[in-house]
């Protein structure tokens, strides 16, 4: 092996994969800061200006063309820069509003903003991930960070608790991907995602095996049915704004790595029917199970397995449409997640991160705190993908090629669901603007002063769902991403 | 080159047997310093000068009986002095005596030795936990987590020589210090802080003071080994000396020219006939067996000089100080190697 | 390549028996009488109390997570230490130098994180 040619691209590299070398090098400057001046005043500032850079250089980057960098491992450019784009923003935005919420419940420390950092490059390193041990290595350093974040109130027992539910099952989930990884890697002899196809030779079984493990590993982290059982306890007991970092930008990563996976290494159309059946399931048993919901985290959390079935549909379509559909709607999907967790984190009372809050105890809230509820009728019409909202535009993005490649009565179903859904989300409203506030509830006491920056947050999240309804471009940028030199690119 | 398999079994069997007997001088050895230091006779009854003594120690452990607590698990409580005897007695065969005189030349030698050396943490460990005795717990905790500790730094100031010499193999590292007549191509002369790191750890490692909080009679009995009687404490006995010579060993191969004798070109030069004959080979056994021995001395002046660490300024000492240090040592090693390679 | 490590299974093999013939030795040499004061777990004379097999210090298993970590980087600079030379000869050493330093800080972060959290008072 010639030695000298092995730092030649390595500066390039660097710069090229700025925005990720940043994000991990100023997560190990916080931690050394916090190590020095505990809970420093610049810490959240410093995280948000980091991700605040790489969102702007990565959206400068979405109409690059794509490329690789150090050796392939992980992509540049495009796609990547798109989804690394929505990881900043999501990460950006809980900053934000985590700052005000965490002092409040007085868990104010230095570190989740390093963690949310270290979490950001996981997240990067799984969604523009070329190679299967890059998967695997983003894939832990989100998933470490996330189980950190979700224990965060340790002195809470609930918090407590699904903290370690989520380590064991996730620790779990990750050891089957490994598995899959293991049996990819022997079946094909390389850990190149757009290698396999062609190395697979007559080792079908085996890779089959793998690509069936690799896909519970990832089925796990988008909370798919039957892979989902965690979510509901997380998302109760982990803080609120954080949760809506978890539901959106470890989605997004995780959505954006299988949709690599599913394009780059399994072109086939054979795990197409697997896909659709989980799809299926995902939609039909999450909008069930949110009708009985009466505690509004929990609901929302079965909201979010709701919607990766969804996503599922646009990869269960195996197109190129299908996949952008399914981009586009991660994007919308984050605005509203994080604005509905947010209004959420908002308006919280019981001062143990909502985790006994039930929706009852919000009856009125509507007239107390207009600008937060209204907004909530945004999201919550959003979700339910009601036009001219972003949330319908990403509904007919993602059925659409359903219908093309034939999967119709997946399509019907996800109508079906949908509509389903639209009761337990305008249920939100009429508790928020119809009824009285309820006398049992001890909501007298509520001090629900809202912040300048969480409350521009939750607009700026209104706007773009609006702007995303109504201007169609965006949905031209992640079909471009598809334009069939996506693999030309690639050595 | 290879060497017949009964000749590597016959050096196998010497060399056990030199630690065995090397074991008993020690125990006799650190017995008679103590005494000196101390102003007493020590042992002087058993044959001249009390020299037998260690041996009559064997003969009555042996005699004596073997106590298992209550509720101790009697296979791990065998198993543990099982463990620290078989590991001491296996590290001497990575020792080269002189050029071409090792049991077992292996190509990753370090990383053999730092294998098994890590592995004697189970013996304690075990032996702490299987005798069901709140002695021995916190005996086998403290030196689990104290071994662990100065490992990483061990570890280190090990991958300075290792930069130094280029190679793992410990034949390689020790002829790389032949330069300046064989002293002053010493690693202790070249990588000063990584030798003085390297002996400190050696002594954590060993549990010895000041670094034997896992026995300190004073406050944990015997620590690990309280509930041990017998042959079986004595092999815990056994493998400590044999533990710190083999030690001793090892900081002179690593860092204090080995089997290499002081000016062996000269000697060479000026009596030709000894070139490649045994009687060089030889001498150089004498040459690591008397520098061994004074760092065996050190050992034992050591003990009977210092008081034992409290057991935060154990854990800060390691980790705090010697860690970082080692780090830093790597790195600036590395440094000076580069610049002079490449200027 | 395998064979090199012929003599040293010799040696063990040798260790092996001698530390079971010391094992046995004993057990054959020694009387046995077992009875329940002489089993009674050692506590300076007084009955025992309680059980020894407690809960212990959390901060034993701190330290042993840390070991962990800063073991693994130890065994990662080994083979770059062993083939430094290597890459000095072919010219890339200061760069090589350069990365390895890169690992060393990172996880050198992670000491003085430690150290500054108290994860490793022990007062």
């Amino acid at each position: 092996m010639d030695l000298t040619q092995s730092f030649s691209s390595l500066g390039a590299d660097i710069i090229v994969s700025a925005p990720l070398v940043l994000t991990m090098v100023m997560g190990l400057v916080i931690v050394v800061l916090d190590a020095f001046r505990r809970n420093h005043v610049a810490t959240p500032w410093i995280a948000a200006l980091t991700l605040a850079f790489g969102l702007v250089m990565e959206i400068t980057r979405i109409g690059a063309a794509s490329g690789t960098a150090y050796y392939d491992l992980l992509r540049v450019g495009g796609m990547a820069a798109y989804v690394n784009a929505l990881i900043f923003g999501s990460g950006l935005l809980t900053v934000i509003l985590a700052r005000p919420y965490l002092e409040s419940i007085g868990h104010h420390i230095g570190e989740v903003y390093a963690l949310i950092l270290f979490a950001s490059t996981g997240m990067i390193v799984l969604g523009t991930a070329n190679s299967l041990i890059t998967i695997f290595v983003g894939f832990e350093t989100m998933s470490i960070c996330l189980y950190i974040l979700t224990g965060l109130v340790r002195t809470n027992q609930g918090a407590t608790e699904s903290a370690l539910k989520y380590f064991l099952l996730g620790a779990f989930a990750t050891g089957f991907l490994l598995y899959g990884i293991a049996l990819m890697y022997g079946a094909t002899g390389t850990m190149y995602l757009h290698e396999m196809q062609s190395a697979v030779g007559d080792h079908q079984t085996m890779f089959r095996s793998g690509v069936g493990l690799l896909l519970v590993g990832f089925l796990f982290k988008v909370s798919a049915v039957p892979f989902h059982m965690w979510t509901p306890d997380v998302y109760q007991g982990a803080p609120t704004p954080l949760v809506g970092y978890m539901s959106t930008a470890s989605k997004s990563a995780a959505f954006a790595s299988l949709i690599l996976v599913l394009y780059l290494a399994l072109p086939s159309t054979q795990w197409i029917g697997v896909v659709a059946v989980i799809a299926l399931l995902t939609m039909v048993i999450g909008n069930v199970i949110a009708l009985a919901q009466t505690n509004v985290k929990r609901m929302l959390a079965y909201s979010s397995i709701a919607h990766a079935g969804y996503i599922l549909v646009g990869l269960a379509a195996g197109s190129p449409e299908g996949y952008s559909g399914a981009l586009f709607y991660l994007l919308v999907y984050t605005v509203m997640n994080i604005g509905a967790f947010g209004v959420i984190a908002l308006l919280e009372w019981d001062g143990t991160q909502g985790s006994e809050q039930s929706l009852d105890s919000l009856s009125g809230i509507g007239y107390k705190k207009p600008l937060l509820a209204w907004s909530m009728v945004f999201f919550m019409f959003g979700l339910a993908g009601f036009p001219p909202l972003g949330g319908f535009i990403g509904k007919v993005a993602v059925f659409g090629p359903a219908i093309h490649s034939g999967l119709t009565w997946l399509a019907i179903v996800g109508v079906l669901t949908s509509a389903v859904s639209a009761y337990y989300y305008l249920r939100v409203l009429v508790v928020f603007f119809m009824k009285e506030s309820n006398p049992d509830v001890a909501t007298d006491n509520i001090t629900f002063s809202v912040p300048g920056m969480s409350a521009a947050v939750i607009v700026l999240c209104v706007i773009m769902l609006i702007v995303l309804g109504i201007v169609p471009t965006f949905l031209d940028v992640t079909a471009s991403f598809f334009d069939g030199n996506m693999l030309a690119t690639l050595p | 080159m290879a060497v017949p398999w009964y000749w590597s079994a016959l050096l196998a069997f010497v060399v056990v047997n030199f630690l065995l007997i090397s074991a008993s001088v020690l125990v006799y050895a650190e017995r008679k310093i103590s005494a000196a230091m101390q102003n007493r006779p020590g042992p002087n009854r058993v044959g001249p000068v009390g020299f037998l003594q260690p041996f009559a120690d064997v003969a009555k452990l042996l005699l004596k009986e073997n106590i298992v607590p209550y509720l101790a698990n009697p296979f791990v409580h065998s198993l543990a002095p099982f463990l620290m005897v078989v590991i001491a007695m296996t590290t001497g065969a990575l020792i080269p005596f002189a050029k071409g005189v090792v049991v077992a030349d292996l190509g990753v030698g370090v990383l053999v030795l730092l294998a098994l050396t890590s592995i004697s943490v189970y013996g304690i460990t075990l032996a702490g936990w299987s005798s069901n005795s709140k002695f021995s717990l916190l005996g086998g905790l403290r030196s689990a987590a104290q071994m662990i500790s100065y490992e990483l730094s061990m570890g280190l100031a090990v991958v300075s020589v290792i930069l130094i010499a280029g190679t793992l193999n410990l034949t390689e590292i020790v002829e790389s210090q032949a330069g300046g007549m064989s002293l002053l191509g010493w690693n202790l002369f070249r990588n000063p802080i990584g030798a003085t790191i390297f002996i400190v750890t050696a002594f954590a490692e060993t549990n010895r003071t000041p670094f034997d909080l896992p026995e300190a009679e004073q406050e944990l009995v015997g620590g690990y080994h309280t509930e041990y009687s017998g042959m079986k404490f004595g092999m815990f006995f056994l493998a400590e000396y044999v533990n710190f010579f083999v030690a001793s060993f090892f900081i002179v191969t690593l860092f204090f020219g080995g089997y290499l004798i002081p000016f062996q070109s000269a000697l060479v030069s000026a009596v030709p006939a000894l070139d490649g004959s045994i009687w060089l080979s030889l001498l150089q056994v004498m040459t690591l067996i008397l520098k061994a021995g004074f760092f065996a001395y050190l050992f034992i002046w050591v003990r009977w000089t210092l008081p034992r660490f409290k057991y935060n300024q154990l854990m800060t000492l390691g980790w705090k100080y010697l860690l970082p240090i080692a780090l830093v040592n790597v790195l600036v090693i590395a440094l000076i190697i580069s610049l002079f390679r490449t200027f | 390549m395998l064979a090199e490590y012929g003599p040293f299974f010799i040696q063990l093999g040798l260790a092996i028996v001698l530390a079971f013939a010391f094992l046995k030795g004993a057990a054959l040499l020694g009387p046995s009488r077992p009875n329940r004061i002489k089993q009674m777990p050692y506590e300076s004379g007084m009955d025992p109390i309680g059980t020894a097999r407690t809960r212990y210090s959390v901060k034993f298993y701190l330290v042993a997570m840390i070991f962990i970590v800063f073991d693994v980087e130890v065994v990662f600079l080994y083979p770059w230490a062993a083939s430094f030379e290597r890459f000095l000869d072919a010219g890339v050493g200061l760069e090589v130098l350069g990365v390895v330093t890169i690992f060393v800080i990172i996880l050198a972060v992670g000491l003085v994180y430690d150290i500054k959290k108290g994860g490793l008072e022990f007062d």
